[in-house]
C-alpha cells in the first residue's frame, strides 16, 4: 500500500514539475530585452534604421525609388541635366513598382523610430544618460528624415508620432489616421530635427565618419528641409483643402520668411566646424582646381563631408562606374554611358566661348565651323569644376583619351565648312558628305593621308545602338579612376554616397538669405560671400558686386555645384520651375565631327538627335498617393488631378 | 473500365460544374450620364485635351458613404462625356478642367460656392444628362482659315479671350502653341514636333496685347508632309494645374 503512495507522489512530482513552463517568450525571436539591453543591440536597431533612411543615394532613380540596384533610367537624365538611352522624357517617381513603396516603407521606419523612442526609456539603466541622448536624438533625425522624404513627394501626410496597436477583433478606425496639413507636417520636420540637435553630440560616439548623425548633421538637414518648405510657401500655387479646412497642398505664403528664417540659422550652426574642401587647391593654378574638385568626392577626411552613406562588399553595393563608364571603358557586363550631360547644362559653366545668348560659340563671324586641332581645344579654358563633373571630348579619364566623335566629314573644307543643318532644325544629318559608326564594332575610314580612322569615337557617337555618349558628353562626377576595367561591373562598387556636403549648407544659406533680403541689406551680402566662395573653390570667374547676383545667379549656382547629386530634381521640384524648364522641351547636344579635308575638329551644337520631347505635369508637383494606401485607408485625399 | 471512365468523367463534370456555382450575381451597371462642359458666356462646348490633362467628371456616390472614393471618367476633346456604365445610385457630379472650378474655396479653405450636382440614377437603361456651365479660362477663336504659304508652311489667325471675370484667375498668358498633327487628337500631348511652334512668356515678358490682337502662328520652317494636317492652339495661364484651352481644330486641304 504504502508503495503505491510512494508510487503515486512520485508520478505527481514529475508530471506536476514538467507542466509548468510552457508559457515562455518563443525563444526563435529577438525580444525587446535582447536587443535594448546592450550596445551591440542599439547598433542592430541603428543599422536598420540608417540603412531605411530614405535619401537619394547610388541607388536611386525616380523609376524604380530608393535602394535599387538597377539605374539604367539615372535621375539626372529626368531634369536636364543629361541624356539617358533608357530615359526619353520627363517623369514622375514611380513607386513601388520595383522595390521600395515609399510610402508604406516610410511608416514602417517611422513605426520603428516611435518604437525605439517609447522602448529605450525602459531599459534605460543598462546605459549612460550620453549614450541614451545621442541615440533618441539619432530616432528622431530618422523620422524627421522619413516626414521629409514623405511631405516633398506627397504634401501633407498622417503624422503618427506613437506605435499603433491592433487587437484582433478590435475597430480599425483609430488606425484610419488622416493627412495633416502640408505646413504642419513640415513643422513636424522642423521640430524632429531640432529634438535631434539639442540631443545629439558634437560627434557621434559611435562613429565618427559621417555616416551617424552628430548635432551638426542634424541641423544641416533642417537648413535643407527649411528651404524646401519656405520655397513651397512661396513659389506653390496648386492647393488642396480638407472638409476641415486643412490645407494638404500648399502652405500660406505668409510662412515661407519664417522657414528661410529657420533655414539660415540652421546652417549658420555649421559654420567654423565644417569647411569647404581645399586640401589640394591653389588659387593661380586650374589643374590644382580641378584635381580637388575630383578629390572632394573620394577623400575620406575631408572636411566638407557632412553626412555620409557607405557601402560594403558583399553586402551593401552599387554600380555606379558600370552604369556610367564612358564607352570606350567599359566593364565585363556592360552598360557604360548612362548619364551623358546635355549642351544646356555644360553652357551654364564659365570659359567656354559663348554667343551673345549664352549658347556655345562653334561658328566663325563668317557663319562657318570654327576648326580645331584637337577637341579639347574647344574647353581649354573651362571652368575646372566642369571637367570634374563631365568629361569633355578629349579629355582624359584613367589615362586615357576620352574618344567622342560623331562622325568623319568628307566634304569640301576650302573656303570654310557651312553648317550641316539650318539652325533649329530637329531633321537628321545629310549623311551624303558623313563617314559615320554603326556601333563599337566600326570600320576604320583611310583618310587622304592614308592613315586610318575609325568615324565614330571609341566612345561614341554610334548610329544604330546608344551605349555611347549621346550627346557628346558622358559623366565624370563619382568616378573612381583607381577602380580596375575588370572590376567595373553591378552590385560591386563602393564609393561612399555623400548625402550633405557643407557646400549645400552654404548654398542652402546663400539662397534662403537671398529670398529674405531686400537689396544691399546683410542677407543680401551674406549671400553673395557665399557665392563667391563657392565660385572660387570651383575655379569659376567670381561675381563683381552683389547688386549683379539674382536669385536665378544663386540657382544656377546651385545646380553646377550638386550636379549628378539627385539633388536638382528636388530643386525643380520646389522652385517650381520644373514644367518651365520642361515645356515641350528637346535639350541640346553637342557633337564633335572631323573634316577628313580639313584634318581638322569642329563641332555641331543641335537638339538631341532622337527628338525625345519633356514635358513636366505640374500635377506631378504633388506626387499620386497610392491606391493601396487609400483602400486601407478611405480619410487619405487624393492630390489634385489623379 | 469503359463504365468506370464515364463514372470519373461524371464526377469530373459534377465538381467542375459546383466550384462554379458562385457567381456574381450582381447586375451589371446598365445606366448611363451624356452631358457636355459648356461655356457659360458663349454657350459652347469647352474643347480640352484627350487623356488626363483634360477635362473629367467626377462622381461622388452619396448614397454609399458620406466620404466616397471619387469616382472619375475623362471627358472627349470637344467637351462632352458619355458613360453608360453607371450603377443606381445618389451621386454628387461635377467637372474638372481648364475652367474656374466648380467648388470654389478661399485662401482658408471654406467652400465659397459649389455649383457641383446631385443626381439620383434608379432602375435600369436610363440615361442622366447633366450640362455643367463654366467659365473657362481662356476662349481661343479661329480669325478666317488656315492660309497655305507659298513654301507650304501655313499661317493661321486667331484671338485669344478670357472667358471669366473672376478676379482670381486673371493671371497671364504663360503659353501659345500651335499644334500640328495628322489627326484632330491634337494637342499638347500629341503633335508634330517638326512643325509645332510653341510661345513661352516669362512674367518678365508678359503682355496683354496678346488678349486684344489678333495673333498670327506660322508653322516652323519646312514644308508640311502632303497628308491630312490639322491644327489647333492650345493657351493658357497659370491656374489650377495649368492645364491647357484650346480651339476647335480645324484642317485644310493640301493645295
Amino acid at each position: 500500500m504504502k508503495r503505491y503512495i510512494y508510487i503515486i507522489i512520485a508520478i505527481l512530482t514529475v508530471c506536476g514539475s514538467a507542466c509548468r513552463k510552457i508559457s515562455i517568450p518563443p525563444p526563435n525571436i529577438i525580444q525587446d530585452k535582447d536587443v535594448f539591453t546592450s550596445s551591440p543591440g542599439i547598433q542592430a536597431y541603428m543599422a536598420r534604421l540608417y540603412s531605411e533612411l530614405p535619401i537619394e543615394d547610388f541607388r536611386y532613380s525616380p523609376a524604380r525609388g530608393l535602394n535599387f540596384f538597377w539605374i539604367i533610367s539615372p535621375t539626372p537624365a529626368t531634369t536636364g541635366e543629361a541624356l539617358s538611352r533608357d530615359q526619353t522624357s520627363s517623369m514622375q517617381e514611380n513607386f513601388g513598382g520595383w522595390n521600395w513603396d515609399i510610402w508604406h516603407g516610410s511608416y514602417t521606419v517611422i513605426h520603428d523610430c516611435d518604437y525605439f523612442i517609447e522602448t529605450l526609456p525602459k531599459y534605460a539603466s543598462n546605459f549612460n544618460k550620453d549614450q541614451i541622448n545621442q541615440w533618441l536624438g539619432e530616432a528622431y533625425f530618422v523620422r524627421g528624415m522619413t516626414y521629409f522624404a514623405l511631405v516633398k513627394r506627397f504634401g501633407g501626410v498622417p503624422i503618427v508620432n506613437k506605435t499603433l496597436d491592433y487587437t484582433v477583433g478590435g475597430s480599425t478606425e483609430p488606425l484610419k489616421i488622416p493627412r495633416s496639413s502640408e505646413k504642419a507636417v513640415w513643422d513636424q520636420v522642423a521640430s524632429d530635427f531640432d529634438f535631434a540637435i539639442a540631443n545629439l553630440p558634437d560627434v557621434n560616439m559611435d562613429y565618427k565618419d559621417g555616416s551617424r548623425a552628430n548635432k551638426y548633421v542634424a541641423a544641416a538637414f533642417k537648413s535643407r528641409a527649411m528651404l524646401y518648405a519656405g520655397t513651397i510657401a512661396k513659389y506653390n500655387s496648386i492647393t488642396l483643402f480638407d472638409g476641415s479646412q486643412n490645407q494638404l497642398c500648399g502652405i500660406p505664403a505668409s510662412a515661407a520668411a519664417g522657414y528661410f528664417q529657420q533655414a539660415v540659422d540652421a546652417a549658420k550652426t555649421l559654420e567654423g566646424v565644417y569647411s569647404l574642401y581645399l586640401k589640394g587647391w591653389s588659387s593661380t593654378d586650374k589643374a590644382a582646381q580641378y584635381q580637388n574638385f575630383v578629390n572632394l568626392f573620394s577623400d575620406a577626411t575631408s572636411s566638407e563631408t557632412v553626412f555620409v552613406r557607405e557601402y560594403n562588399y558583399p553586402n551593401s553595393v552599387h554600380g555606379y562606374d558600370a552604369y556610367n563608364v564612358p564607352r570606350q571603358l567599359i566593364g565585363p557586363n556592360g552598360y557604360s554611358s548612362e548619364v551623358n550631360p546635355t549642351l544646356n547644362f555644360v553652357e551654364m559653366f564659365d570659359g567656354i566661348p559663348k554667343n551673345a545668348n549664352g549658347t556655345i560659340q562653334n561658328l566663325d563671324a563668317g557663319g562657318h565651323y570654327q576648326l580645331f586641332n584637337n577637341t579639347m581645344d574647344m574647353f581649354a579654358n573651362a571652368e575646372p569644376r566642369l571637367r570634374a563633373s563631365v568629361i569633355l571630348p578629349g579629355d582624359l579619364f584613367k589615362g586615357e583619351s576620352i574618344e567622342i566623335r560623331r562622325a568623319i566629314y568628307t566634304g569640301p573644307s576650302a573656303g570654310g565648312i557651312s553648317p550641316l543643318l539650318p539652325a533649329g532644325s530637329k531633321s537628321q544629318y545629310p549623311t551624303g558628305n558623313l563617314v559615320q559608326g554603326a556601333d563599337a564594332g566600326q570600320q576604320a575610314f583611310t583618310l587622304p593621308n592614308g592613315s586610318k580612322m575609325n568615324p565614330a569615337g571609341a566612345s561614341g557617337i554610334f548610329t544604330g545602338d546608344q551605349t555611347c555618349a549621346i550627346s557628346g558628353f558622358s559623366v565624370r562626377k563619382w568616378l573612381d579612376p583607381n577602380l580596375p576595367t575588370s572590376q567595373v561591373l553591378e552590385n560591386n562598387e563602393t564609393q561612399t554616397w555623400i548625402e550633405m556636403r557643407y557646400a549645400e549648407v552654404l548654398l542652402n544659406r546663400a539662397e534662403a538669405e537671398y529670398e529674405l533680403g531686400t537689396s544691399n541689406s546683410a542677407n543680401i551680402n551674406d549671400a553673395f560671400t557665399i557665392i563667391n566662395q563657392i565660385r572660387s573653390r570651383a575655379g569659376a570667374i567670381p561675381l563683381a558686386s552683389s547688386s549683379a547676383m539674382t536669385i536665378d545667379t544663386i540657382r544656377k549656382e546651385r545646380r553646377k555645384e550638386l550636379a549628378f547629386e539627385n539633388k536638382t530634381y528636388w530643386d525643380l521640384r520646389r522652385w517650381r520651375i520644373f514644367d518651365k524648364e520642361q515645356n515641350g522641351t528637346i535639350y541640346r547636344v553637342l557633337m564633335p565631327f572631323y573634316s577628313s579635308t580639313a584634318g581638322k575638329y569642329f563641332f555641331d551644337a543641335r537638339t538631341d538627335e532622337r527628338n525625345d520631347v519633356y514635358t513636366y505635369d505640374p500635377k506631378w508637383y504633388y506626387e499620386q498617393i497610392p491606391g493601396g494606401a487609400i483602400s486601407k485607408s478611405p480619410n487619405l485625399i487624393q492630390n489634385p488631378g489623379y | 473500365m469503359k463504365k468506370r471512365l464515364y463514372y470519373l468523367a461524371f464526377g469530373l463534370a459534377a465538381i467542375v460544374a459546383s466550384s462554379c456555382s458562385k457567381l456574381d450575381n450582381y447586375p451589371a451597371p446598365s445606366n448611363t450620364i451624356t452631358g457636355e462642359t459648356i461655356d457659360a458666356g458663349t454657350g459652347n462646348t469647352v474643347q480640352t485635351e484627350i487623356g488626363s490633362r483634360g477635362t473629367r467628371v467626377k462622381l461622388l456616390e452619396t448614397s454609399y458613404s458620406s466620404n466616397p472614393t471619387p469616382y472619375y471618367f475623362q471627358s472627349m476633346q470637344d467637351g462632352t462625356f458619355n458613360n453608360t456604365k453607371i450603377f443606381a445610385a445618389t451621386y454628387n457630379a461635377s467637372v474638372e478642367g481648364p475652367f474656374v472650378p466648380l467648388v470654389q474655396t478661399d485662401s482658408t479653405g471654406k467652400v465659397t460656392s459649389d455649383q457641383s450636382q446631385n443626381i439620383t440614377i434608379k432602375g435600369t437603361n436610363t440615361t442622366t444628362h447633366l450640362t455643367f456651365k463654366v467659365e473657362p479660362f481662356l476662349r481661343i477663336d479661329w480669325v478666317g482659315q488656315p492660309v497655305f504659304n507659298a513654301d507650304s508652311t501655313v499661317t493661321v489667325k486667331f484671338k485669344i479671350s478670357r472667358g471669366t471675370t473672376n478676379p482670381a484667375y486673371q493671371s497671364l498668358i504663360t503659353d501659345v502653341n500651335l499644334y500640328v498633327s495628322n489627326t484632330k487628337y491634337d494637342g499638347d500631348n500629341n503633335y508634330d514636333i517638326r512643325y509645332s511652334p510653341f510661345n513661352s512668356f516669362s512674367t518678365a515678358h508678359q503682355t496683354d496685347s496678346l488678349l486684344t490682337n489678333t495673333l498670327t502662328l506660322t508653322t516652323k520652317p519646312g514644308a508640311l508632309p502632303q497628308q491630312d494636317v490639322y491644327f489647333r492652339i492650345g493657351a493658357r495661364i497659370n491656374a489650377g494645374l495649368d492645364e491647357y484651352n484650346y480651339s476647335t481644330p480645324v484642317s485644310v486641304k493640301y493645295p
